[in-house]
């Protein structure tokens, strides 16, 4: 049996001294604290039968990964739980803590406390249990380690969701993977590289030819090439041309390159984006990768275009160097290489200096940014509550850190570098006076000495270079890490393996069963039924935050459900075909989203084939073509980002000509007209009268007079339906419907005592 | 003016009322089952729910109470205005529903691909071990509370906090040191 890899081997002989035959343990989770909020290593193990939880403290030698290492473990206490002896389990999610409940005896009762980072296990646990009682495989649909542990060390990861391992995440292979996407551009790749090596063999060899062969050949009497001072200026000149050319032409193609790759890599995540599913997008972890896509391509982008070129010239450059050193003088050259080891520690430890001032300037300089966007956003607000001078405090305040962080980082700038290189100065001082010997003792000629010099400061670019490379080297790995889960990211809804494709969408909708849950542990509908017959309307009341828009979501499979079936025409929505789902439902909701466009491709959005002229009866069904044909480019009018500004009910009556252009047999309407103004909603409510005909309609409202034709009303609170039937049923049962109702009608009676 | 402000402040105070609970009326109690009760006004609440209105910045005051269904019974100003009794059974619920284990030592910090590793001594009430929490997002979620308090927010919600920076040894200050802003 499949037990989590982070129960040690050990608590199998305890839960045997408790009288559990360790091959009936079915499932098991660790946790860490007592019910009464007390710190202890805590084992809950699920048999077939029981539920048993041992407290004790655990001496723990060594961590590996998820392995734990325990000396030995001290029972304090055990508690065993028949299962048939405790009522249904919950898990309840407090602040910074959650607990596992249950009944016993007709009492509710606290079994376990943990801190909030075990949420996701008990509730795995509870999962097991319900398996059990259901009489299914006990882990059915449980998460096992390889979801939920690095497959390679045994890590568990910081965030389930993001399978991402700090311990094996693996730099190269991910600069293996984006440097796959050069792979279409292999002729140009070969010509940068190429490029590339000869500029860096032009630049080693110009010393030789500037220095060694002027000094040597053609300035020192006896010399191979004396006198042709000439011909070895001109020789120089040629030298570096070439490399100048060489360098010239490698920038050319690299500059044509790289922004195809990066074009490349933004297509394909955007294609991957349309590709997920909604609860993607709205997960705040997501909504910060969203934000950091472009930043991150463009990490990406001038890692490709700055730092590669520079690391292979570099590196070309250093070997190089490297090695003509050892021809020249291979004694000179052990000096060398004693002497850079210090040089690489020293520009090593001044960018760790660096890089924590950097980040200390980025925050502070991010609020900074935050603070006066805030500023320039509530001007009202600040003016009309006459805060201007708080305000410049505050931007004082977080200016001076800023400018103090800024002054520690130049202060260690200007301090350091001179003194590096000075340190390198001495170095080369070290180097002339050894060589000067050696010239004296005429091991080696003058000529090889200041070649011997250039070639050392030749080596000082690529150190420093090379010591903060690799950050930069980092930082573009965590980019792309960034774009690879969301390229690699797997929808939650997915289109099913055979989808059913009904030859005619009637329209009967019906929820059984339904528990839904966008967090862990905080479940939004908690056992939902509900049924509407095509082409009739059911209408769906409750209080704010009572999940009524998680119904319209789930139904059109927005999300998919935790527990229970939404089912159309009888068929599960998860076995239909997801376009035709999709097309055949229509929302309306509060939430309205216009493209940048003009109003009519706005309006064709649901249906690009669509003629103008449908088109136009479209927005004459939405109450729409009135203030349309109404502004000076009417249909041609831009609208969106940019465009020209709507009213929320003008936008409102384009998302209703939208969704009759659908022509949808389930329409679904959230809270369409809650934020109008009552004129507004008259006209919206005579658009929507237009649209409800002869298709099945479920209306979420919490204002009850949009509702008053409904076949049916079905009243939502705390994630259950506690009420349902017509309006007059509902009033007759005094419950929840008519307490709201009651509300409603004060609410209008002293509108109207008002208004007299 | 001043005497403007003070009535209109008066008003306020007149016209809204916080609900702040008469505490010689009120008696928090645990059930059988492990959880806080309270009976109030005639009322017996089986289970309510604490919470503080400043849980990092004044944790022991301004605590709001609601029932399970998380209504609003009402408030109270601070924690010292229970008895020993009652104080105890309200703390032990707050510090379960607000758990933030105290940070000895910061053993080690990773900083690797926008998360940030910290091996740390952690524990309460003298009882310490070791445990390996991540943080995304430092600047939000390691927040210094006045000069000398730090509390660390971790990927799964957990809590940690450093009671007094001056307190901690120099190697785990050093560490530290790069993410207090």
């Amino acid at each position: 049996m499949q037990m989590k890899k982070y129960i040690p081997e050990y608590m199998l002989s305890v839960f045997q001294e408790q009288g559990l035959d360790p091959s009936t343990l079915l499932y098991a989770v660790h946790t860490d604290m007592t019910p009464d909020g007390g710190d202890a290593d805590v084992y809950t193990v699920v048999s077939n039968d029981s539920l048993l939880i041992v407290y004790g403290e655990e001496k723990v030698v060594k961590t590996v990964g998820a392995r734990r290492i325990v000396a030995v473990f001290k029972t304090d206490k055990v508690e065993k739980y028949p299962l048939e002896e405790l009522g249904e389990l919950s898990v309840e999610r407090l602040i910074s803590t959650g607990r596992l409940c249950a009944e016993k005896e007709g009492c509710p009762r606290i079994l376990l406390l943990f801190s909030i980072g075990y949420l996701a296990d008990a509730e795995r646990l509870i999962k097991v249990v319900k398996n059990i009682r259901d009489g299914l495989a006990p882990l059915n649909e449980i998460a096992v380690d390889d979801e939920l542990f690095c497959p390679k060390c045994g890590t568990r990861y910081p965030e389930p969701e993001r399978k991402l391992c700090p311990k094996c995440m693996d730099k190269i292979s991910i600069t293996r993977r984006l440097l796959g996407f050069f792979g279409d551009y292999k002729g140009k790749v070969a010509v940068i590289l190429l490029t590339m090596l000869a500029g860096s063999a032009f630049a080693v060899a110009s010393p030789l030819v500037g220095t060694k062969l002027l000094f040597d050949d053609v300035l020192t009497a006896g010399g191979a090439w004396y006198g042709a001072v000439l011909g070895a200026v001109v020789l120089i000149f040629l030298v570096r041309s070439v490399g100048v050319a060489l360098n010239i032409l490698y920038s050319y193609v690299l500059a044509k390159t790289v922004p195809w790759i990066v074009y490349d890599l933004k297509l394909k995540i955007f294609e991957a984006m349309q590709r997920l599913s909604v609860g993607f997008f709205t997960s705040k972890r997501t909504g910060t990768l969203m934000n950091r896509v472009n930043k991150d391509a463009t990490n990406i982008y001038w890692f490709f275009v700055d730092g590669v070129p520079y690391v292979i010239v570099n590196v070309i450059t250093f070997a190089g160097v490297i090695a003509l050193m050892c021809v020249l003088s291979w004694k000179l050259a052990i000096v060398c290489i004693v002497i850079l080891p210090a040089a690489i520690g020293m520009f090593r430890l001044l960018w760790s200096v660096f890089r924590r001032f950097h980040h200390k300037n980025w925050v502070y300089s991010s609020q900074l940014n935050s603070m006066v966007s805030d500023s320039v956003n509530g001007q009202r607000v600040i003016k009309a509550y006459a805060r201007e001078d708080d305000e410049s405090r505050r931007f004082s305040d977080m200016g001076g850190k800023l400018a103090d962080v800024d002054i520690r980082t130049l202060q260690t700038e200007y301090t350091a570098f001179p003194l590096i290189y000075l340190f390198m100065f001495l170095g080369q001082v070290i180097i002339t006076a050894i060589g000067g010997m050696m010239v004296l003792n005429r091991e080696i000629t003058i000529g090889t000495l200041l070649s011997f010099i250039a070639y050392l400061s030749m080596l000082y670019g690529p150190l420093e270079f090379m010591s903060w490379v690799s950050n930069w080297w980092a930082r573009c790995v965590d980019s792309a890490q960034r774009v690879f889960e969301i390229i690699d990211a797997e929808p939650d809804i997915a289109e099913p393996a055979e989808p059913v494709i009904l030859e005619q969408v009637k329209g009967d909708v019906e929820m059984r069963g339904v528990r839904f849950e966008y967090d862990p542990a905080t479940p939004v509908l908690k056992g939902i039924d509900l049924s509407v017959q095509a082409g009739k309307m059911l209408g769906i009341v409750g209080k704010t935050g009572a999940g009524k828009s998680t119904v319209a979501n789930l139904i059109a499979r927005l999300y998919d459900v935790t527990e229970g079936s939404v089912t159309v025409d009888g068929v599960n929505v998860k076995q239909l075909s997801l376009a035709q789902l999709r097309q055949s439902i229509g929302i309306v909701s509060q939430e309205i989203y216009l493209f940048i466009g003009t109003i009519a491709d706005n309006i064709r959005y649901a249906k690009p084939e669509a003629s103008l002229e449908d088109v136009i009866r479209a927005a004459k069904a939405a109450s729409a073509h009135d203030f349309i044909m109404q502004l000076p480019d009417a249909y041609e009018t831009k609208v969106g980002a940019g465009g020209h500004e709507l009213s929320g009910g003008e936008k409102q009556r384009l998302s209703i000509a939208r969704t009759i252009l659908q022509d949808p047999r389930i329409l679904i309407l959230d809270e369409a007209t809650a934020a109008m103004d009552t004129e507004t909603e008259a006209k919206i409510q005579l658009a929507l009268t237009g649209l409800q005909s002869g298709r099945t309609t479920i209306a979420i409202a919490h204002r009850l007079s949009t509702l008053r034709d409904a076949d049916s009303l079905a009243v939502i609170s705390g994630g259950k339906v506690v009420e349902s039937g017509t309006h007059k049923e509902l009033l007759m049962k005094k419950g929840e419907y008519q307490k709201l109702y009651a509300i409603q009608l004060e609410g209008l009676k002293v509108i109207n005592m008002d208004s007299e | 003016m001043e005497n403007n402000t003070q009535k209109t402040a008066s008003n306020l105070s007149e016209a809204v009322d916080i609900g702040f609970l008469d505490l010689s009326k009120a008696e928090f109690y645990v059930t059988p089952g492990g959880f806080t009760g309270l009976k109030y006004g005639g009322e017996v609440y089986q289970r309510i729910v604490l919470r503080r209105a400043l849980p990092v910045a004044s944790a022991m005051e301004y605590i709001s109470v609601a029932d399970h269904e998380n209504r609003e019974i009402g408030m109270f100003r601070c924690v010292d205005s229970l008895n020993a009794g009652q104080r105890e059974i309200v703390v032990a619920e707050l510090e379960k529903r607000y758990y933030c284990p105290f940070v000895y030592q910061v053993k080690s910090v990773k900083d690797k691909l926008g998360y940030v590793y910290f091996e740390l001594s952690i524990g309460r009430d003298g009882r310490r071990y070791d445990k390996t929490c991540t943080v995304k997002d430092v600047s939000k979620n390691i927040r210094m509370l006045g000069d000398d308090r730090l509390i660390i927010f971790d990927v799964d919600g957990n809590r940690y906090m450093v009671e007094s920076l001056a307190e901690l040894d120099k190697k785990s200050l050093s560490r530290l040191g790069p993410y207090l802003f």
